[in-house]
């Protein structure tokens, strides 16, 4: 039991009085920062690595991972109450958190969110400590081609994530596909979609959008409807208790969203998002009950809060093992480590064993905090909806704007903020589902990027994609999951 | 009650002035900085430009080497191209200076920019690093003609790097090729979102060969390592970690290339104030925090003053373009 003395070992860092400390106040700030949308872990920890510089490096990691993991947990908060996410893990978590807290089950969904999301940080984290070291090799088989056939396998989750009609889930994902293409061409240098704007030339920032169509078109369409406060619901928090039943009914989606989160986190640059996306469509397709997916089932707050946690640890098995950064906030993390003076790669496990055992066993105290943390908290934070509505509408207005010019301090990004709301809207109003445009805007970059150089590797031959075990792999099971529901609805049709 | 708070403010706010303006004439001769100083890195946190700037001011505040605060501030956007609009626009400010190196100059050149380097005052260069070729460490290659040799023969061998085309990792790689003999526009360059990005591929065998920057591979070298360098970019060998490393010169490739880092200023900023920064940064070299954090990232020292850095960014912009007109990139 080599892991069992190498945790034990780990514990007795992270148990340190002064490594207890910091794994609290990573978290804690970690809870905080995710809460408030535009202000992501990024740029916190860039901030943060001068205050780290002088640290131990294994205190110092402790103290970062915490944030980390902190801001994913408490992004689901603002997901679930506001129809704002927090950060860009937690965008699926809106999906059935939101409609859920509309039917006045405020309390009950934070709850589930912070129980799934706990599970998946801890199952994620036996993950890393029994076989990071062998998934490095999962994570450098992974080419372009192979990314592009992974992209091609989360796209087809629009097919599930457009309810009613299918051609409209179709076109939102391609408006979501062009607004992804704005800025400067990776491949060429050529500007698209720019219309001589520099502000435009680095694209469309992926959360202006989400709080936009989501929380923008919302407070828009409460206020359409001339939302006096008449059907608020008042006081409906609801109870946090989950029943027996409602565990049982969760307990397949947060396990399998958690290893599938883990893998999805392993992949450079896959991420905390997509493994969202991934596990919540996944849920629904699975689920007997999908069609109440996106009215509020718990099952599609569970999965996507189990998977965004377990991605979010799955995304330090590239930083520690391979010493390459997944993620942009997993680059900082690198960054902050070479400024302590230590090298993460394949050699660190038997140079700096203290930081990684350290960290890891941080990691199960941390995900205990958040739970004490963050349950007690739910019934305070939640009381935010019984803000009468003209205060609450102000509030996510407000929210809104402060996040998006806190990431950029861009009046600019204020204007594309409301030009996407008022475009939530319209979808709203003539029935386009907004979830497709989402995925696709995630998705699109990565692929069309790992197209092009997959066929620049290949000399444009496309049998790239089909010589290629795990792009064959990959490619057949996306026409398998397009297939299938097509077939069946077929069926019913004819029956 | 806002008349009168007014009136408090004015109370307090005219005796300060006053000694502002004493101080002022005290230092007529030398300009000292009045206010804190906006340090901006054209970038998201987490880049090269991010991380020189926060290095550099920890470093001048732990060392307490000046009386004003360097703040560090994020404009990110357009390859840098937001930022400097912005410099640019603030014309004779000495309180405005930005972390800069090559995209400075090749982004302009790509038609991306009105704004290049002759536009703003130089600073001073700080540091530089150096470009590497890797393979994995399974490869056949053993020296960087052995891959020049191969590319004569199959064209399509994929290099990738962590940048865009035409920008410092292509340039790196396609003037090595065109001093090698071949034709610069030959290279099949792939560009990754990062060097990080570029080495996994290499890990995993998707491509044959990386160019990135040498402080980013170090940590990936050594013993049990899956990759391997063929050759760097520098005049001569590096310390550390890069020391079995061998430079293009030593195979019979005359080329070197430098990513230089180093400071600019808004645009017509006073000579005093340039003299100011100047002496600072020359002194900052100089201290315990800075080599220890330089050490830490892997930068090597390369001084320039005002004067010599305009000159070598003169320079520069003459190679670049000479290269990026090779690969039909040059779109000024």
């Amino acid at each position: 039991m080599d892991a069992l003395n190498n945790l034990m070992y780990g514990f007795g860092i992270a148990l340190e009085p002064i490594n207890i400390a910091y794994v609290f106040a990573g978290v804690f700030a970690g809870t905080i920062i995710g809460m408030l949308p535009g202000l992501g872990p990024i740029s916190a920890l860039a901030l943060m690595i001068p205050i780290t510089f002088a640290m131990e490096p294994s205190s110092g990691l402790i103290l970062m991972a915490g944030v980390y993991y902190g801001a994913i947990f408490g992004g689901s908060t603002s997901s679930i109450l506001l129809n704002a996410p927090g950060v860009a893990g937690t965008v699926a978590t809106s999906f059935d958190g939101y409609p859920m807290a509309k039917k006045g089950l405020a309390g009950k969904a934070l709850a589930i969110a912070a129980y799934s999301s706990f599970v998946g940080g801890t199952v994620s984290i036996v993950f890393l400590m029994l076989v990071a070291p062998l998934l490095s090799k999962v994570a450098v088989s992974f080419g372009p081609a192979e990314y592009f056939a992974l992209m091609v396998l989360g796209l087809t989750a629009v097919v599930s994530l457009s309810d009613k009609s299918l051609v409209k889930g179709l076109i939102a994902a391609v408006v979501g596909v062009m607004i992804s293409i704005v800025g400067i061409d990776m491949q060429t240098g050529t500007e698209r979609y720019t219309f001589g704007s520099a502000q435009l030339l680095d694209g469309i920032d992926f959360l202006v959008v989400a709080l936009g169509i989501f929380a923008l078109a919302e407070v828009f369409y409460m206020l359409l409807r001339g939302g006096g406060g008449k059907e608020a619901p008042r006081n409906a928090i609801g109870s946090l208790k989950l029943s027996r039943s409602e565990v049982g009914q969760i307990a397949g989606p947060v396990s399998r969203s958690s290893v599938l989160g883990f893998f999805t986190g392993v992949l450079p640059g896959a991420g905390a998002t997509i493994g969202s996306f991934l596990g919540y469509s996944m849920e629904k397709r699975i689920a007997k009950d999908g069609d109440t997916f996106g009215k509020g089932n718990i099952k599609g707050v569970a999965a996507p809060e189990a998977a965004n946690n377990a991605a979010c640890t799955g995304s330090f098995v590239p930083l520690l093992t391979l010493g390459v950064p997944g993620s942009g906030t997993t680059a900082v993390l690198l960054g902050a480590l070479l400024v302590m003076g230590v090298t993460p790669g394949p050699m660190m496990l038997e140079q700096r064993p203290d930081v990684f055992w350290g960290v890891v066993a941080s990691m199960y105290i941390g995900n205990i905090f958040l739970l004490v943390l963050n349950l007690p908290l739910i019934p305070l934070i939640a009381k935010i909806l019984d803000l009468p509505k003209p205060l609450l509408l102000s509030l996510i207005l407000i929210f809104c704007m402060i996040g998006v010019y806190g990431m950029s301090f861009s009046v600019f990004d204020l204007l594309l903020l409301l030009g996407f709301g008022l475009l939530g809207l319209g979808m709203r109003l003539f029935g386009f589902p907004a979830a497709p445009l989402i995925l696709a805007l995630i998705l699109g970059n990565i692929m069309e990027e790992s197209m092009r150089r997959a066929l620049q590797i290949s000399g444009g031959d496309w049998s790239i994609f089909i010589d290629k075990p795990i792009s064959l792999a990959l490619l057949a099971l996306a026409v398998l999951s397009l297939g299938l529901p097509l077939l069946k609805k077929r069926r019913q049709r004819a029956a | 009650m806002t008349s009168l708070s007014l009136k408090r403010l004015a109370v307090l706010a005219l005796p300060m002035a006053a000694l502002t303006a004493m101080t002022t004439t005290a230092h007529a001769q030398e300009w000292t900085p009045s206010k804190s100083i906006e340090f901006v890195a054209p970038a998201n946190p987490g880049g090269g430009w991010d991380t020189l700037v926060r290095t550099v001011s920890r470093v001048i505040q732990q060392e307490g080497l000046a009386d004003k605060n360097f703040a560090a501030i994020n404009v990110p956007g357009g390859g840098g191209a937001v930022a400097w609009a912005q410099i640019a626009r603030d014309s004779g400010n000495p309180h405005k200076l930005f972390a800069t190196s090559p995209p400075l100059i090749l982004v302009p050149l790509a038609g991306a920019s009105r704004y290049d380097h002759t536009d703003f005052t130089p600073v001073a260069r700080l540091i530089t690093d150096y470009s590497i070729v890797l393979v994995s460490a399974d490869s056949e290659y053993e020296t960087i003609n052995d891959l020049f040799d191969a590319l004569k023969e199959n064209p399509r061998l994929s290099i990738g790097g962590g940048s865009a085309p035409g920008s410092m990792d292509h340039i790196s790689i396609a003037g090595l090729a065109s001093a090698a003999g071949l034709d610069a526009s030959s290279v099949n360059y792939i560009p990754f979102s990062g060097g990080g990005d570029a080495m996994t591929n290499l890990m995993g065998g998707h491509i044959e060969a990386v160019i990135t920057g040498a402080g980013e591979a170090v940590g990936q070298l050594g013993e049990g390592s899956q990759i391997r360098a063929l050759g760097v970019s520098a005049p001569e060998r590096l310390s550390g970690g890069l020391a079995d490393v061998p430079t293009y010169q030593e195979q019979g490739v005359d080329y070197t290339f430098d990513i230089w880092r180093g400071v600019m200023g808004a645009p017509d900023m006073p000579a005093e104030a340039v003299t100011y920064y100047e002496d600072l940064f020359a002194e900052m070299l100089d201290t315990d925090g800075w080599q220890q954090a330089r050490d830490q990232l892997g930068w090597i020292d390369a001084y320039q003053n005002s004067e010599e850095f305009g000159v070598f960014l003169d320079e520069q912009q003459e190679q670049f373009s000479s290269v990026l007109s090779d690969l039909g990139l040059l779109r000024q």
